[in-house]
């Protein structure tokens, strides 16, 4: 188990390494670079080429390529992640300040509908053809279909509008400060980024779950005189999670896409909405930014996903 | 000599797709203390379903329609045909007094569990042992079966084994609480007919320490000679024949039972030997013939045949569903 962790982490650095290699080849075509930026367009145009030169060469602008990659990555290894090109404040400051919010939501909708689907799935499977289970398929369908903006409009207006049970967007109010306060903030954006992938996952746990139940190594487990609780989730249920954990990993990027609707129409404080605002301002920098940590994020979470994925099935540890 | 299960008179119908299969269709025999019965027949004849019956381990949507499945005990009989499927009764019985191993040990054994927690999840709702005491029974149950090195295999999976090994530790999962009776459903038909000597000789041993009952589905007549004291051959739901292994492998009374023992080639008779198959195919059970299920396919058909054949009783312990035993025994 120790040696498949370091062999899966060790995986992580070359591949961080292609995206960040990606990501700075993206920044590269952007058009203009820094001293185009740093120099008002009154004075560039009042500038003369060698001058403008002798600014590039120091600061280091006419370096080959792969010189400038390797540099733009020590610092980014240091924490230096340059600067947003409307604000100037620097980007690490933005992503530190931004991320937590984000991974507050995508967490909070990522347990909510593995927890339920899982088991809204495991239960629809032990009374397939039942009305429940029947009605639980109609619901996962209408779930994959409705799209979340939708989803969240009109949440906001049942719950927020009509009942007045849950406030309609953003993550705090002033002198809240523990967890508990907020918890009414996260409710309704982490079930709504959560529904699609609930509705998913519970059709999908569904399936696997009728699978393991075929399986002849169910019949043995009666043969034994266990008791059906036993039999359905200990030899059922355990058996049927691996697949389900493999979906969620796949799912997770979709999550974190997902948010940048979601923390928009909630205003939610999170690097999805700030990501929308780079985009539109064109604030390449930024965007280069978010996307490369979207992506780290994304890539620790599969990793995490393969640790799960091992711990449930030992056939997976041994190649 | 002891008899512990009797299955009289059985009929197990399957209902799907809104059509009713007679399944096993008024099967009878009984079990008894220290022998080998063997369940012989084609694929889809029903020994597998009739197996499953006892344990009550029969799909949701088949039934037991008639017919008594007896497990008689020291302290009284037990009538396992009316018991609840799910119920703590039935569930006291399973693994504890009838045990069941199946024909491929590698999906019959949870891959994601150990070895040795399998053996001892028997344990657990059977007895009051305690943890050490169920580890330490573990692995002795297993070094018992002849695995190599038990104190390191009993914690590995079942992906870990080889094909032999995982049918001994099927066996001694079923072995676990000392049952009654070893239901064995074509046990070996998935391994290597070396290991399958291994897997006979262990079962032979076993039987002769707990003095257990071993009722054994096979479709594999040299298996039939080598283990079996009594013999059923089971023809579309219906139990044909019934006698001890010697007189059925040598005077067969169904013609059933002795076109099966014409159709199987012998080693060391030369490339001249004849092989016999049966003529035909097995019927669809939804479009069964009328009377004798075998009928199309035999040689001795009559007119009389088309009458559901009677039980006769060639010998004392020797029982034929056919109207033409006697001219089927001349015949031979």
């Amino acid at each position: 188990m120790l040696t498949y962790t370091l062999r899966k982490l060790l995986m992580l650095i070359p591949m961080l390494l292609v995206i960040t290699f990606l990501i700075y080849v993206g920044l590269e075509l952007t058009p203009g670079d820094a001293v185009s930026f740093m120099v008002g367009p009154d004075a560039l145009a009042n500038m003369s080429p060698e001058r403008l030169n002798e600014l590039r060469d120091a600061l280091g602008l006419n370096d080959p390529f792969i010189v400038r990659y390797f540099r733009w990555l020590g610092r980014a290894l240091q924490g230096d992640f340059g600067y947003s090109l409307t604000s100037g404040v620097p980007i690490k400051t933005i992503v530190f300040s931004r991320l937590p919010a984000t991974l507050e939501l995508s967490i909070a909708a990522l347990i909510v509908s593995t927890i339920l689907g899982s088991i809204l799935g495991m239960i629809s499977a032990l009374r397939k053809g039942s009305v429940l289970d029947v009605s639980l398929t109609v619901a996962g369908m209408v779930g994959v279909s409705i799209p979340q903006f939708f989803f969240a409009l009109v949440s906001i207006l049942i719950f927020s509008f009509n009942l007045g049970w849950l406030p309609s967007g953003g993550r705090t109010l002033p002198g809240y400060t523990t967890f508990l306060d907020r918890l009414p903030h996260l409710v309704m954006p982490a079930l709504v980024l959560g529904a699609t992938m609930t509705a998913g996952v519970m059709r999908y746990s569904r399936a696997s779950m009728l699978d393991a139940l075929s399986k002849d190594y169910i019949k043995t487990a009666r043969s034994k005189g266990l008791p059906e609780w036993r039999v359905n989730l200990m030899h059922g249920f355990r058996v049927a999670l691996t697949p389900v954990v493999v979906l969620v990993g796949f799912r997770l990027p979709m999550l974190i896409g997902g948010s940048v609707v979601v923390e928009q129409i909630f205003q939610w404080p999170g690097i999805g909405k700030e990501f929308v605002a780079a985009v539109r301002g064109q604030n390449l920098p930024l965007v280069m930014m978010i996307a490369l940590f979207t992506v780290a994020a994304v890539l620790i979470a599969s990793f995490l996903v393969d640790l799960v994925t091992a711990l449930l099935d030992p056939r997976i540890r041994l190649e | 000599m002891d008899t512990i299960l009797t299955v009289d008179n059985l009929h197990i119908n399957f209902y799907t797709n809104n059509r009713c299969n007679e399944a096993v269709r008024g099967v009878s025999f009984q079990l008894k203390k220290g022998r080998t019965l063997c369940l012989v027949g084609e694929s889809g004849c029903g020994k597998s379903v009739t197996a499953s019956s006892i344990m009550r381990l029969l799909p949701p949507l088949s039934r037991i329609e008639e017919g008594e499945i007896i497990y008689h005990t020291d302290q009284g009989d037990l009538r396992l045909h009316e018991l609840d499927p799910n119920g703590p009764e039935i569930r006291s019985i399973r693994g504890a007094e009838i045990a069941m191993i199946f024909q491929d040990p590698m999906t019959a054994l949870n891959p994601v569990y150990t070895v040795g927690f399998q053996i001892r999840e028997a344990f657990m709702y059977h007895t009051k042992m305690a943890a050490a005491a169920m580890k330490e029974k573990a692995v002795e149950l297993l070094r018992s079966m002849r695995i190599p090195a038990p104190e390191q295999r009993v914690n590995e999976y079942i992906h870990q084994y080889s094909g032999g090994m995982r049918q001994r530790a099927m066996i001694a999962m079923a072995m676990a609480c000392n049952p009654q009776i070893l239901i064995a459903d074509e046990p070996t038909t998935a391994l290597d007919v070396t290991v399958q000597a291994q897997i006979f000789d262990l079962m032979n041993d076993l039987q002769r320490e707990h003095n257990a009952a071993i009722l054994l589905i096979t479709h594999d007549m040299g298996v039939v000679a080598e283990l079996a004291h009594d013999v059923v051959v089971m023809y579309m739901g219906d139990a044909v024949e019934n006698g001890p292994v010697e007189e059925i492998l040598t005077k067969p009374a169904h013609p059933y039972t002795s076109a099966l023992l014409r159709s199987i080639p012998v080693l060391g008779q030369s490339k001249s030997q004849k092989l016999e198959p049966i003529r035909g195919s097995t019927p669809d059970p939804y479009n069964r013939p009328k009377g004798c299920q075998f009928r199309p396919r035999c040689d001795f058909a009559t007119e009389k045949c088309l009458q559901d054949p009677e039980t006769f009783d060639v010998s004392a312990d020797h029982t034929v569903k056919c109207w033409h035993w006697e001219k089927v025994l001349a015949n031979a």
